[in-house]
């Protein structure tokens, strides 16, 4: 008899094989997916509180639509668009990591795009006037405002990268939790629900914890030495 | 230096209506008014930093304008790499120039420090000097002593002096000091609820005033 | 700053704290690990033996009206497939050499004889038994190319869920050169995950959804065989519940009567709901006159008793512990269930 946290030690000491396919499954797909939604969402969050043109409240409201939206209807809009008689078949991507990854920057991108946006929208007017003053053109205030925004890229991504790796509605449909492949954590912890062992799901969800704080406690040392 | 005349309002409601004026090369015009009389409106939109109702700028003769807001911005690097951020030429000649300027306003202990660390009145000698990197034909400050204790604020107002006289440019600064003004200017403008109510030489106006509520403005503040 | 990350430090080894301690009170630690049998849940009423940490026992298995087929049905490449608008789609990926030759070794001497052992050694009793008439292919196997080796397979959670694939399939595998991925869900699911042209063979377990599957011309015939649908393992479906039996369905004359029994006494039924082969063959098994169809409106009238869940055959057995409740299930489940809930080893 064994707790949750005696097994997931156990586990992670003994370097079961297929934990440790999940858990290089579970980051092939989260540390791309975050990576890339942050690299395309930064610059668009940090233009749209940057620009102002006629429509950008409309977008705003878009963006953050979007932020809630479902994941599994985000895992249906991919599996539908990739899907054997899906438009997009001819890629082949149905049931691959990198399908997971593009249901995942779908998913994550308004998230990073709506934090960097409210985050520089509060600093824009001042950095904009402070720029103006000194002579500076509109390039050159972006990549100021950009710069301005970097500390705030840190706990963003960390957002990013929580979701990816706490998400399974949209990653399950186009992932189809293939063992060894595409089953990742929180598809291997639905499974194991699912066959009645929650003590073994308990325990991947105990794993899953520690790698996020892991990841949190790196980022903050990488933020506060960068910060100092 | 022609300032064109211009309005400002916001939301139909009228803030500023200003009748036009001229700022002479080499002298301070200081503004000076109660909170909310527009002063802060009137460097904006004389700056470019904010576009009056008529729409084009609103000064007559180009040349580059430098300009402090009330509440400079603090980019997220040294001190030094902020004046830096404003350095036209060799990098060489910006270190000296930095190196100067952060002596005159008392900064140079601060020039590896991040700027966002620092204070109030270290925030605001900072981008004076950063501000100072540069040639201006016009220089607008907006209230640059407003965070500053009176040894910084005597610094400030000697570096202003200084630079005036060493480019030639004209002044304009906005101050709620009426003594400040004393100090520093040549010329005055009195804004009162979103107009000019009287303009002229510092000394005339002080003397002579015409208007009430000059008067009582003075009465007040204790010239 | 620093105290921001303390306060999230902290909070992130409390939610880890909190999980494990959540795991402490399902399963008592104190308890030997030289004695494991010795769980005893509260309820667990006095006459019966407290053998197992589970409550929810088998009350009713081999009745012919419980019997559960599994099939195999390979994909056919020429398949009027339509997209989501209802557009034919003709130039569908389906690997027909790998689903033929998964096929043809299922149906092998080799196959059949290690899916009828598959269980025994871990559970006491045999998990599926091979159909006597069951097709046997002698076909030769190719070996893998670059194009054919990756198979792509459809099955049911049961399947899945039983470990039969994880232990033949990497006999295949490791012969032939082959990877096998298997996608789970409920046969409807599964079924519709094969329609959509995302699998290149099936194994399912539900017969009006099969045929339904081969009249629209979704599945063909292989080399060799005879039939699109390809029955060849067996188990039986197991009526489980609260082991002190309140409808009393241990002593029905027949399945159908335990089930009325149940309906008649409003005895609490954990039903899948999602349109499984679990799901379709308990709707068959209810009196006709009660309408229970796979639709959730059909008994909208028995919510005090029906439990209309949508979930997997294992939260559904969960479902049935924690309710009291009867359920059906496919007995591969409910054993792993009750190792797994009972004692770790």
């Amino acid at each position: 008899m064994r707790t949750a946290l005696e097994q997931a030690v156990q586990l992670v000491l003994s370097g079961d094989y297929q934990l440790i396919n999940i858990i290089s499954v579970t980051l092939q797909m989260s540390i791309p997916s975050s990576v890339i939604s942050l690299i395309l969402g930064v610059p668009l969050g940090v233009l749209l509180a940057f620009c102002s043109f006629r429509g950008k409240g409309a977008l705003v409201i878009l963006n953050r639509t979007l932020m809630g939206l479902p994941p599994v209807v985000c895992g249906l809009l991919c599996y539908m668009l990739f899907s054997g008689v899906g438009p997009f078949r001819h890629f082949r991507l149905m049931y691959t990591i990198p399908l997971m990854i593009i249901a995942q920057v779908i998913l994550i991108t308004p998230i990073v795009i709506g934090n960097m946006e409210s985050f520089a929208q509060r600093i824009t007017p001042a950095v904009r006037e402070t720029a103006r003053g000194l002579g500076l053109g509109r390039g050159r205030t972006f990549l100021l405002l950009v710069s301005e925004t970097r500390y705030q890229v840190f706990s963003t991504y960390l957002l990013g990268f929580a979701r990816s790796i706490a998400e399974v509605g949209a990653v399950s449909m186009v992932g189809g939790a293939i063992a060894y492949k595409t089953n990742v954590m929180t598809t291997a912890i639905m499974n194991y629900t699912n066959r009645g062992d929650f003590t073994l799901g308990v325990a991947l969800g105990v794993i899953l914890l520690a790698m996020s704080l892991v990841l949190n406690l790196t980022v903050s040392l990488i933020q506060g030495r960068l910060s100092r | 230096m022609i300032i064109r005349p211009f309005t400002k309002s916001y939301g139909g409601a009228p803030v500023l209506d200003f009748p036009g004026a001229s700022l002479p090369e080499g002298e301070v015009c200081a503004v000076i008014g109660a909170n909310g009389s527009g002063k802060s409106t009137l460097a904006r939109i004389v700056a470019g930093a904010m576009a009056s109702d008529q729409g084009r700028p609103v000064l007559e003769q180009a040349g580059p304008v430098g300009y402090l807001p009330q509440r400079p911005y603090p980019f997220q690097m040294t001190v030094e790499g902020n004046l830096l951020l404003n350095a036209p030429g060799g990098r060489a000649d910006a270190r000296r120039r930095a190196a100067e300027l952060m002596e005159q306003l008392e900064i140079a202990h601060l020039a590896r420090k991040k700027a966002h660390h620092l204070s109030g009145g270290e925030t605001a000698r900072m981008a004076l000097a950063r501000l100072l990197m540069r040639r201006y034909a016009l220089l607008i400050l907006d209230e640059p002593t407003a965070a500053m204790d009176i040894r910084s604020t005597s610094l400030t107002e000697a570096l202003v002096d200084r630079y005036r006289r060493e480019t030639g440019c004209a002044v304009l600064w906005i101050t709620h000091s009426l003594k400040q003004a004393q100090r520093t200017a040549d010329t005055v403008l009195f804004l009162l609820r979103g107009r000019l109510a009287e303009a002229g030489p510092m000394t005339r106006l002080l003397s002579a005033p015409t208007t009430p509520e000059l008067r009582q403005f003075l009465d007040f503040y204790g010239a | 700053m620093k105290h921001k990350k303390l306060i999230s430090l902290l909070l992130a080894l409390t939610m880890v704290l909190a999980l494990a301690a959540c795991s402490n009170t399902d399963e008592p630690a104190e308890t030997p690990a030289e004695t494991p049998a010795e769980t005893t849940p509260v309820e667990t009423p006095a006459e019966t033996t407290p053998a197992e940490g589970v409550d929810l026992t088998i009350l009713y298995e081999q009745d012919d009206s419980m019997l559960n087929t599994y099939s195999l049905l390979a994909v056919n490449p020429d398949a009027p497939f339509v997209d989501a608008d209802g557009n034919a789609v003709s130039d569908v990926y389906i690997n027909v050499e790998g689903a033929a030759a998964l096929i043809n070794w299922m149906l092998s001497q080799e196959a059949l004889d290690l899916a009828a052992n598959y269980g025994y050694e871990e559970y006491g009793e045999y998990l599926f038994y091979v159909l006597d008439d069951a097709p046997v292919s002698t076909a030769e196997i190719p070996a893998a190319t670059e194009d054919t080796a990756t198979i792509r397979m459809s099955t049911t959670t049961s399947v899945n869920d039983s470990g039969l694939l994880g232990y033949l399939l990497p006999f295949f595998e490791d012969e032939y050169g082959y990877t096998v991925e298997v996608t789970s869900a409920g046969t409807g699911a599964a079924i519709a995950n094969a329609t959509y042209g995302n699998a290149d063979l099936l194994l399912v377990h539900s017969k009006s959804q099969e045929e339904n599957f081969v009249a629209g011309g979704y599945s063909y015939v292989l080399d060799g065989l005879d039939a699109e649908r390809l029955p060849f393992l067996y188990n039986y479906f197991v009526l489980c519940g609260p082991s002190d039996d309140p409808a009393g369905v241990k002593e029905a004359a027949s399945v159908t009567d335990a089930f009325a029994l149940i309906a008649e006494g409003e005895y609490p039924f954990v039903s899948r709901g999602d349109a499984s082969g679990t799901h379709t063959k308990e709707i068959s098994l209810w009196p006709a006159e009660l309408g229970i169809t796979t639709e959730a409106d059909s008994v909208a009238d028995y919510t005090g008793w029906y439990n209309y869940s949508n979930a997997g055959m294992g939260v559904c057995l969960t479902m049935a512990e924690e309710l009291h409740a009867y359920i059906l299930s496919d007995k591969a489940t409910y054993l792993t269930f009750r190792a797994n809930n009972g004692v770790m080893e």
